[in-house]
Order: C-alpha cells, then structure tokens, then sequence
C-alpha cells in the first residue's frame, strides 16, 4: 500500500504530517467524542468577554473603523511613502501613499513593497530588541535608558577622539543633522556608513562622469527603448515602484494607440526585470564592461571602442539594441546597474547624453549626503580604526555589520574587542551580541522621523503606536549622546523640518505634510550638467577568458541583505523566479550543473579566492551561463526565532574586492542533499508522456500561446487583436441544463488580471497575508504543499531546459470565482456558496473540512486548515507538546499576544479543519457598500451603489502596474469591464465552462524582430516545460527543481 | 451439548415479553434526545437570552434612557456612524456626574477610572461569535430599531439579552424585513408601535422598504457574504 501511495503522492510522507498512526487517531477520536458527550461541554456560553472603552474618546474616532495616517518608511537609504492603516490604536496595514510621486501608481492609490507590506508584521515580532542590555561576562543583563544615559556619558565625552560611528545610511534630514551636531560636538569622532546592498558605485560613477555626485532617475514612462545592463530597475532598484508602474504605462499603451516600449536586459543575474524583458542576454559579470563598451561603439559615442570581441549571441544582441536605441534617439535610456563598476556606468551616461537622453529621459538629482565615504571605504576605514586599537568607543547605529561586513575584515571579532561598543538596533542580532550595550531602536511605526525618497521627495514618519517594546529612535539616541536641550523624537523632527517648510503659519504647513505625508515640491530640482565625455576605459576585461565560473553577489528577493530574516511572510513568500521558500541556494544554469554532475538540492562547494562556503546548489533555467547567483542575507546566526539558522551565509565568501562578482570560482559537488522547498510544481500530477503534452498545450511552446498562459507579439496583435487565442474549444451553448447565472444585483463583482504587466514581484502575496490574516505554516509544511496564500503567482518558462534565455510569464492566480463553480457543486454542507454579486464566499462556519471542494477545483487555489496555524510557531519547538499527541492546540494554546496584534479584525481568523481561498477581499466590498448606503441615505451621494475604484482589492492596492483591477462588471464604464472587452481577455480552463469572473488579458511581448528570427530557425518547434528537474534526471520532471526526491 | 432434547432447549425467560416495548421506547427516546438537546438545551435561546451578568458599575438603563428619556446616541456615539455601538467614555458618564450624584458610591468605578486613566471594564452581554460581523450603522440607519434586537432596554434596570441572536433569529428578519423597519426618527424611541390599523401599517411597512431605505430582495439580504467575511 506504501508504494502505491508512493506512486499516486510522490513525496509523501505520512508520518511526517501527523506522526499519529490511523488507529491511535480512532482511538483518540472516540475518546474525545465520549469525553464530550459525557460533560456537554459543548453546551456553555463562551468565555466571559469585557468590553474597555477609552476614559476619554479621541475627537472622531469612531471604534470599528481603522484610520489612516500617512508615514514613511526608509529603506537602504530611500523613503518609501506609505499609509499606514491603523485599527484602534493599532497598525495593522500599510499601502502606498498616491501622493508620493516615488509610489504612487494613479490617483487612487499607491503601491507599498512586500518589505514594506511584511514591516507591520516586524512591528509585533516576539523577537524584536525589548529594552536595554548590557553584558556583563558572557551575558547580557536586562539595563534601562537611564543607565544607559549614565554610561553614556562616560563613553561619549571630551572632543570625541576615539569614537568611531558606524551607521546604517540615511537621507533623512533629521538623521543628517544630528549627524552635524554629533560631528561638532565629538569633532574628533570618526563616521562612516555601510550598508551591504550599496549603490555606491554610482556615485563614483557620476563624480567620474560628471564631476559632482549626482542620482540617475529614469523616466520610464518617456522611454521608448531601454537599455538595462544588470540593473534590476523593477525588482531591487531602490525606486522600483516608479519604474515598474512607468514601465507597466508603456506596456498597456498596447491596447490604446499599439505602441510598446521595448526593454533589452543584459544581466548577470536572472531578475525580474530580466524576465520581462522584450529580449534577454545572460552575461558573465566580467562581460558587462564588453557589452557596455561594444554598444557605445556602435552608437559612436565619444570614441570609445569595444574592451574586447563580442561572442556571437552577444553581438546580435548588442547590435540588434543599438539599431533601436538609436532609431529611439532622445526617447531611448540606458542605465547600468549600479553596483557595477564605475568606468562601466560612466559609459552608459555617455551614450544617454550622446543619444539626447540625458535631461529627457534621464534626469540627474542631487544628492543630501553627497560628502560622505563610500559604504565600501567607509567600513574599510571603520576596520583598520578597529584594528588599529585607536577605537575606544564605537558606536553602531542598526544595520548589521559583524554579519554582512566583508568577510576578509572579520569584523564581528573587531567589534568584540571594543571595550565601550553600543548597537542600536531593531533585533539583537549578530552585531548587538558582539557589543556591549544593545539599545532597542524603535520600529518606523512607533517613532517620529522623516526620510527623502529617491527623488527627494520629503515626507514625515509618525508614530502610530507607543514603542512597544521599549525603543527609541536614531535621531532621540543621537540626541541622548550629544546632550541635546531638544529630546523628543517630535520636536527634533520639527527642528529641521521647520526650515523647509513654505509660509508663515509652520504649524499648519506641518499638519498640511503630516496629512499628505510627503512635502508638497520638495522634490530635488534636476540638475543640468554637461555631460562630460566618458573617460576612455581602462582596456582590460577582468575575469576574461570565459572559461572559469564567476560568483554573482545579489539582495534576496525575501530577506534583502539579511535584515528581514525574521519575517514569516517574507520567508514564506517564494521567490519570483526560483519559487524557493524559506532558503536562499546556490543558482546555476543547467548547462553549468550538467558539466558539473550536479542535481537540485546537491551540497557543493564553492571557493573563491581561498574563501569557500558550503551551500544547496539548485538548477535554474535562464541563469546565465557561467555564473553561480548566491542570494544574500541567508545563513543567520541571531536572528531571531523564526530567521536564525536558515539558508546559508553567502557573506562568507564575500570580500571588499567582490562584493558583487568574483571570477575564478571552483565547485566541487560534495555527497551530502538538501531539502529544498520551491512551490512552482505543487499540484503538478504527472509528467508522463501524456501529462508532457498537456502541460506543453496549457502552458505554450516558446514563441506560442497556449491555453493556460496566452501571449502574442505587438506585431502580431496589431494584425490580430486576438492573435493571442490559440483556438477555440468545443461548443460551450450546448448544455444539459442552464448553468447558474444572473449574480449581479446589485452589482456584479469581477477582476481582470493583465499578465503583459505582472513583474512577479510579490507585493500582492504579501500584501493579501496581511490584509486576510494568513497564516505562515512553515517549510515542512510548505514541503507538503501546505503553503496557504490565496495568492500564488505561476512563472511559466518556456523553452528547453537547456535554453539560455527561455522565456517566462507570470501568472497571479487566485480565486476566479467561477459562477458555475466547481466547489460548490461537490461541498456536502454548501459551506461554498455564490452570494446575490457573483462572489464565490466560503462560509468558515459551516465547513467541515471534506476537501472536496480543493479537489474539485481546477485552479487549485483553495487552501485547507491542516493544524491551527496562527498557534503554532512556523519552525516548531517552541510550544510544549501537544496534548495527548495530536499536533494541534485548538482552543488550548490561544495564539500569543503580540502576534494577535497584527491580525485584521474585518477578517475571520480560521481555525483549524477550514478550507479557506481568496474571498474579493469581501470585507473591504463590505465595508464600501455600506457607508455607500448610508451616506446615500443621508442624502451626501447621489447612488447608493459602489462607484467604480471605490473598492480595491488588497493585491490590487499592492500592485505597482495595475495588473490586478477589480470593479463591478454591471458597471459598463468600469474600467474592469473595459479590461473583460479587451480583445486579449480569456477565461482561463474556459473549456471547462467555469465562467470565471476573473479575466487574464495575454501578455504581450514586443521582440525584435531581428533577434526572434535567429533563436526560432535553429531550434524548430521548442519542446516545453517543465524540463527536467536536473540535467540528467529525467526522473519524473516535474521541475525545475529544487525540491529534492 | 443439549441437542435435540426438547426439555433442555432454551426458552426466553417471560421478562423478555418486555423487551420490545423497551426497545421501542428508548429507540424513540434515542432519537428524540439529540435534537431535544440541541433544540432546548444548547439553544442559545436557553443558553443566551436572558443573560445578565454583574457589571462593575450598576448602570441603570431604566433610570437614565427611561425616565431622564435620554437619546441612546447620548452615550453610544459610533451606533449610527462604525460598525459597534461603542460604550461611553468615562468622560461622557463625567459631562453630568461631575455634578450630579458626585459621592454616590455606586459610582466609585467610574469615578476611580476618571481619575486614574484606566477603563471601567464593563462585560459584554451580547456577544456574537468572531465569523460574524454586524454592523450597527448599517441597521440603526436603514429603519431597524435598537429595540428589534435588545428590547425594552429603556425599562431594564440590569442590561441583559433578549433575543437568542443566533442566525435563524437573523435570518426571520432579514428575509422579511418591511413589518420591523420604522421612521428614521423614531429608532430611539422604544416603546414605538407601528400604527394601529392593519392596512395603515403595511402601507408604511412598504413605504420605508421600498421607497426609503431600499431594501434589497431576499437572495441579496441573505447572502452569506453579507455577515461573514
């Protein structure tokens, strides 16, 4: 019976789910049924509840309904401007502020990151930093701040000589100004910034390029051609949220005027941007000098010639973008990533002032900080200070440096020897255990501050919440160090805010900036420089020779630099393209892995200049060849209880010289395997012949559509609007009986999902985790397929397994709510039923738990309850065994305290035994609906019914290219229903005559033409997807994969 | 053993006789003791309506909306405007008793709350459970009366629950809801009686269904969706 199980559930594991035999459950389960029985204890009134209303109310609040306070929450340096969403007195939401140019995506709405969606979920971490420590020995005692104060003074005295700041980056201008008070009351003090993930090199880059250090935006929305080398302008970029939304602008031009712009991608490393790229090179980071230089050649810019000869894709490539960029002219841009080295970056300045760009479709800001070391000096000064012995009190203001500090300078010993050190951090992490005093910093939603966004844009951070757990901010610790007369977080934020602000009534143009969240024109003014021709190139290409594997050192998409480990949603989010949870891997393409003799979850072996790392290696189509992609921020020690531990430090190979490639990498495959834990395959049945060629008549051969994943080509489309229809299925009029219909009064909800536009970059998923309470279950659970978002986001590759450059489309699929829907004809308790407006609801309370809805549905986005989630904790051990052995706690261990926190009120928290799926965010729709009416019914709006983009859906708020749009589909001007008449609108599984209420508009891709031609002749009819898991491992091919047999 | 002799074949003892009838009556009994249970016992119009529980201040409704004729919307300030009906502030109790009844000891809590910050920390008499959401402004704004679900609360000198709020008791209401609505003015005034003549009564009934308030037909009205989220 065991290998039949086998045969029909590979991976399945019995034991592993319920470690609880069939019998001992009956056994226990009668038990139970007669204990129940026997005390009726089903028949009392639930527990005495107590209801506290405030000793005084605030002036319009109205308990029930959450508020919204705009904020700002910085990142790396850069604002991010936000609405937090508060209930209660609790922040429980954030979205994007429409009035921060740096986010806004239209007039109704703004787009907030997966960082800054999961930052709520930061706020009521357990692990955070609670209080002062100080150690003491080997360990640390619990301290306060006025200790801290007193020790302060000691430590922090005279003119500063031997103080040495280490500082996470900021542009905010309190930030900055305490920093010049710090500086002139300790002038003798030392200060440096670092930061892991750095755009430093662009500063070199434009002081080289232009004498003065200046910030590139791009303004995509302008661009008719893009030239990206390595930049990952709309997943890691620092202004992704513009990017990705200009970008998405010239995409959805397709529908109105059939003009597309076209984004050519060079890159080291598979990305986002890459993935939605019109064409797509995979390159060595050693070539990106070559490229960047052969391009200016054939541009004729400035003279510069070529570092070297193209190989024969590279040339195609390069030469079918410099035809276009210069067709383009004034409307092309070319940008190069910023950690790339400076002379390469300068070039690409060159060419956008040669092509008219520059000041048109690249403006240059300047900077705040303009002053100040590079990350990569600042931290090498930092550690020969250190080294020196010079250093009597250091000083390190969050970040991380004893973790993510180049290995070579060994700085978590360095830190270690100080004998008067302070980390002021959010967790107490690998840097705050090698300090002496660890000083909680408070959370951005629990302090007053302020932060520039990537274009200047100011906007003022308030606190939502009292810290929680005792924090203080940088600006009141800084403030504490240098004796400040001005103390409050408040007051020193206004100090420096005061200033800038227009008018003579301060106190209103603060309010007036509180409310919108950002000042309104305090963007920085582009400044107008000549732009200097480029210097020539230093001539060599490093690393050249191509034979030897180089390293590519990149932010998770999850975890960034390591400082969002701790973060369930985050980790539990997949990656974009790998689909891994959980754990960062060693990435290479199945070429390198063939030649190597590696599989998806093999240990290998990687040594780079004497340095060597032990890592899980996984097979990932469309790596660039020759290059191992290791993900940063993995491999923690501290922290925290769901973070520490996991993945592995790829830090450790990473020194001052390569912290972001190394050539000359040596693997070696080492016998030991690694589970890991991707989602992209979870439901796949199988992959015989016959499932092959479903799966290849679903998903499409390269260059085609398919049923499932429907694509065509601008040009096609401008012959054929429904070019992207492969064919049309059986007869769908011929029914036996009248399938359900007419949900539609009052209105009649539906969703269109624009697959031309979805970059897979996940704010959706955790933006959806956060507005409905869902659950983080763990990586054995996401193992077994248990992963619970009611939004998944498909990537597709096609392409052979061996392509290099296979292409991809991402696919968000959530619940279509089917009118006649499959779920709902098989529940046995009609606990899935449709309401009056066409939603699919699941009725929590009528559930019983048969899963035959999940069954039964065809696009598997139902997610069932296996144990009661929210109580237990994601990696286990932490809870005390349950009762009488079975794995879950119902009703007995009630979900912590903290953790509650997060949770949405408008939302049921499931318990365990539910099926759960995507509800339309049913009570955001609820919520509109009834203050409609009633502001209706007092005679404030004309209609009682929703208006259309008066409801948004939490994914749809999230998305930073409009790609989701919700409405009411009985509203024919709704811009839901214009999406639904979109010629390239489809149903998707139409032939099983679900009728969804979603719609999936097929993606465009807008190829040239010239480089098309060449990959389709030599390859034939390319067989799909999904190709083998590992080169040579046909066995079973479900994948891509990383999960390991 | 004992085969073929008649004399030692086993007889059923005369007892036995009694058996069936026994059987029959608890088969019936059996059958009838589960839905028995759940309908009288674990009801919750046994197990909620009528719940009374002490509360930390001896509030009187009967006094205050009943014979001072206070507006319910005096003290419940979001009941027309959020989702729950809100319980006063201490300083709403404060606005009179500063003045009145100052060294009642009755009023030590609220009181002792008013001077130390800290809420009077009242229990929850009607209690729904966490899958649904009812919203106050939704009803109190579309013609349903305080009344309809907590009663004659102005003649309570205790708060307790008067209707069992379970969701066939919603659903009465909700399928049918033109005979419960009423003028928008006279939501707060409890004691309300719909005009006394049967056709003056339905006329209005349908006049505030369907010309005032607009009330949706009955596959709208109990929609799933529309309580459970």
């Amino acid at each position: 019976m065991v290998a039949q199980i086998e045969k029909e559930f590979p991976g399945y594991t019995p034991e592993h789910i319920s470690g609880t035999s069939r019998r001992s459950f009956m056994k226990l389960m009668g038990a139970s049924m007669a204990l129940a029985g026997l005390t009726l204890s089903g028949c009392r009134r639930w527990p005495e509840e107590r209801l506290v209303p405030q000793t005084s109310n605030p002036e319009g609040r109205i308990p029930g309904l959450s508020e919204i306070y705009a904020t700002v929450m910085e990142m790396n340096g850069v604002g991010h401007g936000l609405l937090a969403v508060s209930y209660q007195g609790r922040p429980i939401k954030v979205e994007g502020n429409p009035l921060h140019p740096m986010v806004r995506v239209n007039e109704r709405h703004g787009s907030a990151d997966a960082f800054a969606q999961a930052s709520v979920l930061e706020l009521y971490d357990p692990d955070r930093a609670r209080g002062f420590y100080v150690r003491e020995g080997n360990t640390y005692r619990a301290s306060s701040v006025a200790a801290f104060r007193e020790a302060a003074g000691t430590m922090f005295g005279g003119n500063g000589a031997g103080v040495l700041v280490i500082s996470e980056t900021s542009n905010s201008p309190t930030v900055l100004d305490m920093k010049k008070r710090f500086m002139s009351k300790f002038p003798q003090a030392k200060w440096v910034e670092w930061e892991p993930i750095s755009n430093d090199n662009e500063r070199v880059a434009t002081q080289m390029a232009f004498g003065q250090v200046l910030r590139p935006l791009l303004k995509l929305d302008q661009a008719d051609v893009v030239f990206s080398l390595d930049a990952d302008l709309l997943g890691m970029h620092p202004a992704h949220t513009r990017y990705a939304a200009d970008w998405a602008s010239r995409r959805k031009s397709a529908d109105q005027n059939r003009t597309m712009n076209r984004v050519y991608m060079a890159e080291s490393q598979f990305s986002i941007t890459g993935a939605v790229a019109d064409a797509r090179l995979g390159i060595r980071p050693s070539r990106a000098k070559l490229i960047i230089t052969a391009l200016a050649e054939r541009l004729g810019v400035g003279g510069i010639k070529a570092a070297g000869t193209l190989e024969g894709n590279e040339q195609k490539f390069v030469e079918a973008a410099a035809a276009d960029l210069k067709a383009a002219g004034n409307k092309a841009v070319i940008t190069a990533g910023a950690h790339l080295a400076p002379d390469v970056q300068a070039v690409s300045f060159a060419i956008n002032a040669a092509l008219g760009a520059t000041g048109n479709t690249v403006v240059l800001l300047p900077v705040p900080d303009a002053d100040r070391p590079t990350h990569a000096d600042g931290i090498k000064v930092a550690a020969d200070a250190l080294k020196s012995g010079n250093v009597k009190t250091l000083l390190i203001i969050g970040g991380n440096p004893a973790y993510d500090a180049p290995a070579e300078l060994d700085l978590a010993k360095l830190i270690g020897g100080v004998t008067n050190s302070v980390h002021v951090s959010i967790y107490r992490n690998e840097t705050s255990l090698a300090a002496h005093w660890n000083v909680p910093k408070a959370h951005y939603l629990e302090a007053w501050g302020d932060a520039r966004g990537y274009d200047g844009t100011l906007s003022v951070a308030q606190p939502l919440i009292e810290p929680l757990f005792g924090g203080v901010s940088t600006i009141e610790v800084l403030a504490m160090l240098t004796g400040d007369q001005v103390t409050a977080g408040h007051d020193l934020v206004r100090r420096t805010i005061e200033p800038l602000l227009g008018g003579n009534d301060k106190e209103l143009a603060f309010r007036r900036m509180m409310h919108d969240g950002v000042l309104a024109e305090s963007a920085a003014k582009p400044v107008q420089v000549a732009a200097k021709p480029s210097p020539p190139p230093s001539p060599a290409v490093p690393g050249e020779g191509g034979s030897t594997l180089e390293v590519r050192f990149f932010a998770d998409p999850s975890v960034f630099d390591g400082r969002y480990a701790n973060s369930g949603w985050l980790q539990e989010t997949p990656d974009p393209l790998t689909k891994l949870t959980w754990d960062n891997a060693a990435l290479f393409s199945p070429k390198d892995a063939k030649a190597l003799g590696i599989n998806g979850g093999d240990m290998v072996k990687i040594t780079v200049d004497g340095q060597s790392l032990e890592i899980a290696a996984f097979v990932q189509p469309g790596q660039p060849v020759g290059v191992i992609g290791l993900p940063l921020g993995y491999g923690r020690g501290a922290a925290g209880n769901v973070g520490s531990g996991l993945g592995f430090n790829t830090y450790k190979i990473r020194t001052s010289n390569t912290l972001f490639a190394a050539a000359g990498a040596q693997v070696s495959k080492l016998n030991t395997r690694y589970k890991l834990v991707t989602t992209q395959n979870d439901y796949i049945l199988n992959m015989d012949h016959i499932g092959r060629e479903g799966a290849e008549e679903r998903i499409g051969a390269k260059h085609e559509s398919g049923s499932v994943v429907r694509e065509t080509t601008l040009a096609q489309y401008k012959q054929n609007p429904r070019a992207a229809h492969p064919k049309a299925h059986g007869n769908l009029n011929l029914q036996l009986f009248d399938p359900p219909s007419h949900f539609n009064d009052p209105h009649a909800w539906g969703m269109a999902v624009d697959m031309s536009t979805c970059i897979g970059c996940n704010a959706c998923v955790v933006a959806c985790v956060s507005e409905n309470n869902i659950p983080v279950v763990g990586k054995p659970e996401v193992a077994e397929h248990r992963q619970m978002h009611w939004i998944r986001i498909d990537r597709y590759f096609k392409g052979t397994a061996e392509d290099p450059e296979p292409e991809i489309a991402f696919q968000p699929m959530l619940c279509v709510h089917c009118e006649n829907a499959p779920c709902e004809q098989v529940c046995p308790v009609a606990a899935t039923v449709h309401d009056s407006e066409g939603l699919n609801t699941m009725v929590y309370n009528r559930c019983i738990g048969t899963r035959y809805c999940s069954n039964n549905c065809p696009y598997k986005v139902r997610r069932f309850n296996y144990f009661d989630w929210h109580s237990l904790d994601p990696r286990g051990g932490r809870f005390p065994k349950p009762w009488l052995g079975i794995p879950d706690q119902q009703q007995v261990e009630s979900i912590d305290a903290i953790k509650q926190m997060v949770f949405n009120p408008d939302v049921t928290v499931r318990m365990r035994g539910v099926m759960e799926k995507c509800t339309y965010c049913v009570q955001r729709i609820e919520n509109v609906k009834i203050k409609a009416k009633n502001d209706h019914l007092a005679g404030k709006r004309d209609s009682e019914l929703v208006q259309d983009g008066e409801v948004l859906t939490a994914c749809q708020q999230a998305c930073p290219t409009q790609a989701i749009t919700f409405g009411n589909i009985n509203d024919k001007n709704a811009w839901v229903t214009q999406l639904h008449q979109n010629p390239r609108s489809y149903s998707v599984l139409e032939e099983l005559n679900t009728r969804p209420r979603t719609k999936f508009l097929a993606k465009l891709r807008n190829p040239n033409e010239a480089l098309a031609e060449g990959h389709g002749a030599g390859e034939g009819k390319a067989a799909l997807t999904p190709p083998p898991s590992g080169p040579g491992e046909g066995k079973k091919g479900t994948s891509f994969e990383g999960v390991n047999a | 053993m004992a085969e073929s002799n008649s004399s030692t074949r086993f007889v059923f003892p005369r007892w036995a006789n009694y058996m069936l009838p026994i059987l029959v009556v608890s088969a019936i009994g059996g059958a009838l003791y589960v839905p028995v249970l759940a309908q009288l016992v674990a009801s919750p119009r046994t197990l909620d309506a009528g719940y009374a529980p002490e509360q930390p201040v001896q509030f009187s409704h009967a006094l205050h909306a009943g014979q001072l004729g206070m507006d319910c919307r005096y003290c419940h300030v979001g009941v027309d405007k959020g989702p729950h009906s809100s319980l006063p502030a201490t300083q709403i109790c404060m606005n009179c008793h500063s003045l009145v009844k100052t060294d009642s000891p009755k009023l030590a809590a609220v009181f002792e709350s008013w001077k130390s910050g800290k809420p009077v920390p009242w229990v929850r008499v009607h209690d729904l459970p966490d899958f649904v959401y009812f919203n106050h402004s939704a009803h109190v704004n579309r013609g349903v009366s305080c009344f309809e679900c907590h009663g004659r609360v102005d003649q309570m000198d205790k708060i307790q629950q008067v209707a069992p709020l379970s969701m066939a008791w919603c659903l009465d209401c909700h399928r049918e809801p033109a005979k419960r609505l009423r003028p928008l003015d006279e939501i707060t005034n409890l004691g309300w009686k719909p005009p006394k003549e049967k056709k003056a009564a339905d006329d209005l009934a349908v006049y505030l269904a369907k010309d005032q308030y607009h009330v949706r037909d009955s596959q709208y009205m109990t929609s799933c969706s529309l309580c459970h989220r």
